[in-house]
């Protein structure tokens, strides 16, 4: 499958998703007018990935702001994982930096409310 | 739900702003940082409003000397004077004319110097000015600061206008020192010199009473014109600019985000030309406590009511109850970020730990004008 490039501007985040070189990662801020809009394609990747996965996808979010219209579509991005892990292991890798106890605190809500596994790491 | 007193205070100041007009002040510590961020957000301002290239360059350099001029003495304070006397810089549009005014600290015996620097270059004509420009720079008289009054007389050429400057003291060591550039962006009827020095004069008082208020409301940070993600992104980048990396920086930030897309989604009155939702934002924080955040914007009756309907909800929930509720909108695919969710307002309150405090008034008919209040708590007190 081809792999998902898209650079990061000021108000979205870089978002790596190739499978050829086992890398998935969404990464910087995400704080876009129109969260919808952004991550529709993303989760629209994932979703035709989720058929013929790798036997591993570790999928790293080491995002520094994220706003609630992206939180919302965060989850959405972390449910079409949950179809890829129908098909292969999946592991949600969520970074943190130390003192940002609300990134922490929104990662536990996903892993809560998602079937995928999750490992949080502290930076 | 709200304090009265307040409304009155965040509508006065959005009140002083006319439509298609713009007011940005920001109040404190300058640093490098800080003001490039000014300067991208100011320019940003002035690019949707005006068409002629030339005078966007002027506005930009009169604001680069301008800032230099604060940051420039800000170091020749010791830390208590520039902390508890902060610096203001102000841009603002006012029908076809900028104004951009510096506010800082000078000492005492400094003041007559820069008085006589400022009524020779007000009592230069043009070409005079331009003479006066090229002796100043020829005979390199600089002083310690780097300034001869070169930034001064450069300010005063780029404007084609006199500078108004000002004296308030403080103290028996400093006094604050208002220096105001208009600078007009049409060639209409060329006022009267007494009539222009008037208009100067006045817009000058005004500015003074504004950064009085400020002072007294302990506000921080001001935003008062047409909200969209640019301006969001340049206040968010001063705020970062502003402090250390903490929790209560990052909650600060995560907040006002809320707020200010909030006003940007849903606002009304919007406009298609400048692109963006009018509107006030303004930021406080006496001295190392608490900050407290606060938006205002026009919305129509339905949404109003809609809003009220759920920020009572919200408000009724308590902690755990609010982010069960945050938890099922999540994952409600049908309720979308829409405003009927509540998902940015239930964001609000969890992370404000508090109640939210908010009021509507009726403007005009049909007509709201929404006022929001959070708190983000310093943990670092």
């Amino acid at each position: 499958m081809e792999p998902l490039i898209i650079k990061e501007t000021e108000d979205t985040p870089e978002i790596i998703f190739d499978p050829i070189d086992d890398i998935f990662k969404i990464s910087k801020i995400s704080v876009p007018e129109d969260a919808y809009e952004f991550y529709e394609p993303i989760i629209g990747w994932l979703k035709s990935y989720a058929n013929k996965p790798n036997d591993e996808t570790i999928v790293e979010f080491d995002l520094e702001y994220v706003n609630t219209a992206s939180s919302k579509q965060l989850i959405q991005v972390i449910l079409a994982l949950e179809e890829v892990a129908r098909n292969g292991n999946v592991v949600a890798k969520w970074y943190y930096e130390e003192i940002d106890e609300d990134m922490q605190a929104l990662g536990e809500r996903y892993a809560k409310l998602v079937d995928v596994k999750f490992e949080f790491i502290e930076i | 739900m709200f304090d009265d007193n307040l409304f009155d205070k965040a509508f006065n100041l959005f009140s002083r702003v006319e439509k298609q007009d713009f007011e940005y002040v920001y109040r404190g510590y300058f640093t490098h940082n800080i003001t490039k961020k000014i300067l991208v957000l100011a320019d940003s301002n002035i690019q949707k409003s005006v068409e002629r290239t030339t005078i966007q360059k002027r506005i930009y350099y009169i604001m680069v000397e301008g800032l230099q001029n604060i940051t420039r003495h800000q170091d020749d304070l010791d830390n208590n004077g520039a902390d508890k006397y902060p610096g203001i810089f102000a841009i603002q549009k006012r029908k076809e004319r900028y104004y951009v005014t510096t506010g800082n600290l000078v000492l005492n015996d400094k003041i007559p110097a820069l008085k006589k620097k400022i009524t020779k270059i007000n009592s230069l004509e043009k070409d005079e000015l331009k003479k006066f420009h090229k002796e100043v720079l020829r005979a390199g008289v600089i002083s310690n600061k780097g300034g001869a009054g070169l930034g001064l007389i450069e300010m005063s050429r780029k404007s084609g206008n006199k500078l108004v400057a000002s004296f308030e003291l403080v103290n028996e060591e400093y006094s604050y020192f208002y220096l105001q550039t208009q600078i007009p962006t049409t060639n209409k009827e060329k006022l009267d010199s007494d009539v222009q020095d008037l208009k100067l004069r006045k817009s000058l008082i005004s500015i003074k009473k504004l950064h009085l208020s400020l002072i007294i409301e302990n506000i921080i940070l001001y935003f008062n014109g047409f909200f969209n993600q640019e301006n969001l992104l340049s206040l968010l980048a001063i705020i970062k600019g502003r402090m250390h990396m903490s929790i209560t920086t990052i909650r600060l930030s995560n907040v006002m985000v809320e707020m200010i897309q909030n006003i940007i989604k849903h606002g009304a009155q919007r406009s298609e030309e400048i692109n963006g939702a009018p509107g006030v934002f303004f930021l406080r924080q006496k001295e190392n406590s608490d900050f407290t955040l606060t938006s205002g914007n026009y919305v129509e009756n339905e949404d109003a009511s809609e809003l009220k309907d759920t920020l009572t909800f919200i408000n009724s929930k308590t902690d755990s109850q609010i982010s069960e509720y945050y938890d099922k909108i999540l994952l409600d695919i049908e309720l979308g970020d829409s405003k009927k969710s509540g998902l940015g307002l239930s964001d609000l309150r969890i992370k404000s730990g508090k109640k939210l405090e908010y009021s509507f008034h009726e403007v005009e008919k049909g007509i709201h004008f929404y006022i929001l209040q959070t708190t983000v708590i310093n943990l670092k007190k």
